[in-house]
């Protein structure tokens, strides 16, 4: 009895850390052994290529689930990046880049006031511009897909600087960023402090409303730059259909990397490990060509552990 | 906080700059083929004698003139797709061709709930003849019961539904999509010299387009060219993204295939870019889709797409042609099937232009 009672605690704190990356080795083991040209350049590049995206908005939705919040507009500031930028090529593609950037500005400032400001709850503050903002892009684009020609726009997308595609960089430098900013920022340890105990936050007097619009504003900013790039990798605009459910997508990579959506604490690592793993999982099914129906089990089952796994450590 | 209303500032000079249309598009590229060829209307298959009919006695209601009629129209899907651009849009020109000014549109969004919702508004507000371009094949019994009382016909175009013709609703014009499917299969195998190694990227699940165009295809090509393997099934969702993701997984992990089938043409395109990604050339992989949208049969002439099997969208002329019959008291068919064309290298270039 004594042994358990010593190991539990040791096991639920192990669990949430570094299931994660337990999971991806199991993963990338069995496709070694059953998936042919699994352990490749090229599949390392389709994997990084496609994950990418996910990851950068999944960082800063890593940010607004620090401070005990949610961001459900991330997919709505993509489709409203798409539909901006075939109007503004015309003038090159540093327009197009710095028109992308400005919605997002423009939606984090609206959703860092109604939350700070307003006082309303996150999800509800990001559900107004998580309808309203895809609905007012397919309104800019027509609903029409338009095909995307640009070169510039195109190599952001799809091109490669020293072999590597510009995307990867993007995400490897959003990654770096981000946890800088966590890590050994005031601005950083003010976001989780906020999140942690936001009352403890207000009386200590740190600028909790400040802080508050300035992490839905990167968070959408970071959403802005995965919708530039994703056009640029598609190669066309579709304001319907770009970025659709990746809030979701990015709510569970920060969630199976180990984050608490109680806010306190983000794990920069974890969530990019999270959205790997996700990758992995939809990679190993459909190259061993299993039904769609079955990804969406597996994961299902790999949330479901992650939230338990966080259970246990908070009871502890 | 001053720098937070410069953002704001910023921000709104943005706004202000969308609103007031200082915004520039990339130039649209000069269209190759020739310039104005007629948009192609759809054209009935000759139907096999003694196929049923349907005449204004057997189902019901009263002779009126199309002219002053109150038509309503409810489209199913979103408009980013071409196909339902161009159907939309041939509803709305035939009714101005032919004076029909009491035209209401609705478009669901892909909504099932507000499909049915627009098309009971509809009847609620008059209307004498429906055409519908159902999402789903079941769940209209309250429209029908609606419409029934009322006695008015209802034309289903593209998708059918699962009900009684003539009774619950008048006639289904659209194309056979296991004929599509088959039609594909056999210029995939010609493109392929009848072996080799094919990958399909299907439509949505559970939708009979789905359905069809897969069982159409598979069925033919194990008749026709059994040394073709089908080797990767995997949904695209009839989205470009998607068709691309997947199919850029497929050539990582296949790189033998000879052959995708694309269920619809914006999945295939997304292919094409996966091909371009991974280095290939045009004719590498032969791609072979459905729909004839414009894009796709730029890709033929392009070289990266070896055929594309047409799925009519116009269906304007047709359905109110057959309403008027049916006004009119003549009898109309209650299975009207359309002859799709399709597009290869021969014909592409000259066609291009009566692409949708």
């Amino acid at each position: 009895m004594t042994t358990l009672t010593l190991t539990t605690p040791r096991r639920a704190d192990w669990l949430p850390k570094y299931g994660v990356y337990l999971a991806i080795a199991a993963l990338i083991v069995y496709n070694a052994a059953f998936t042919p040209y699994f352990l490749t350049v090229s599949n390392l590049r389709i994997q990084l290529i496609q994950v990418a995206p996910i990851i950068i908005v999944a960082l800063g939705m890593a940010l607004v689930i620090g401070t005990e919040g949610i961001d459900l507009s991330v997919g709505a500031v993509m489709a409203l990046v798409a539909a901006l930028i075939p109007l503004y090529l015309g003038y090159g593609v540093i327009a197009a880049v710095i028109v992308s950037l400005l919605a997002g500005v423009a939606v984090g400032l609206i959703n860092g006031a109604l939350v700070a400001k307003v006082g309303l709850q996150p999800i509800v503050a990001t559900l107004a511009l998580f309808v309203g903002g895809r609905g007012l892009a397919v309104v800019i684009s027509d609903g029409q897909l338009k095909d995307i020609r640009n070169a510039d726009l195109i190599y952001l997308g799809s091109g490669d600087l020293l072999g590597i595609p510009v995307l990867v960089w993007t995400a490897a430098l959003a990654i770096l960023v981000v946890a800088f900013t966590v890590r050994r920022t005031v601005f950083g340890r003010r976001l989780l402090a906020i999140g942690g105990n936001r009352p403890a936050a207000e009386l200590a007097g740190l600028p909790v409303q400040r802080v508050l619009i300035t992490v839905y504003v990167l968070c959408a900013v970071l959403a802005a730059i995965a919708g530039l790039l994703s056009v640029g990798r598609i190669q066309s605009s579709d304001a319907s259909s770009i970025g659709l459910l990746i809030e979701l997508s990015a709510i569970t990579a920060v969630v199976v990397g180990g984050t608490p959506l109680t806010g306190g604490r983000v794990r920069v690592l974890g969530t990019v490990a999270g959205a790997v793993l996700m990758q992995l999982v939809i990679a190993t099914m459909i190259k061993n060509n299993l039904p769609p129906s079955t990804t969406e089990m597996v994961q299902a089952a790999i949330i479901l552990v992650a939230v338990y796994a966080a259970r246990e450590r908070k009871t502890r | 906080m001053k720098s937070a209303h410069r953002r704001v500032a910023v921000a709104a000079l943005a706004a202000t700059c969308v609103l007031s249309g200082c915004a520039k598009s990339e130039e649209e590229p000069a269209t190759t083929g020739a310039g104005a060829a007629p948009a192609a209307s759809q054209v009935v298959q000759s139907a096999a004698p003694g196929a049923a009919t349907c005449t204004i006695d057997q189902h019901g209601g009263e002779k009126i003139d199309l002219k002053t009629a109150k038509v309503g129209f409810s489209q199913s899907e979103k408009e980013a797709n071409p196909f339902r651009i161009a159907e939309t849009q041939s509803i709305k020109d035939e009714a101005a061709k032919l004076g029909i000014t009491q035209l209401t549109t609705a478009n669901a969004n892909s909504q099932f709930n507000k499909q049915i919702s627009d098309v009971e508004q509809m009847i609620d507000a008059g209307v004498q003849l429906l055409i519908i371009a159902p999402l789903n094949s079941d769940g209209w019994d309250s429209v029908f019961a609606k419409a029934s009382a009322k006695k008015i016909p209802i034309v289903t175009i593209d998708r059918k539904i699962n009900a009684a013709a003539c009774k619950d609703y008048l006639t289904f014009i659209g194309s056979d999509f296991a004929e599509q499917g088959k039609r594909a299969a056999d210029e995939m195998a010609k493109a392929l010299g009848n072996k080799g190694e094919v990958a399909i990227l299907l439509g949505a699940p559970g939708n009979n387009v789905t359905t069809l165009r897969t069982s159409g295809f598979k069925d033919q090509m194990a008749k026709i060219a059994p040394d073709i393997k089908i080797t990767f099934e995997q949904t695209g969702n009839f989205s470009r993204e998607e068709g691309q993701k997947v199919a850029e997984q497929l050539l990582q992990s296949k790189p033998n295939i000879n052959g995708i089938y694309g269920e619809n043409d914006e999945m295939a395109l997304g292919a094409v870019t996966a091909l371009k990604g991974a280095g290939k050339k045009p004719g590498d992989v032969k791609i072979v889709s459905i729909d004839g949208t414009k894009g796709a049969v730029q890709g033929i002439v392009d070289g990266w797409i070896s055929a594309v099997i047409e799925s009519n969208p116009r269906f304007g002329p047709l359905a109110f042609s057959t309403a008027g019959d049916f006004f009119g008291g003549k009898p109309v068919g209650q299975d009207i099937i359309i002859a799709d064309r399709s597009y290869d290298e021969s014909n592409a270039k000259s066609d291009l232009a009566s692409a949708y």
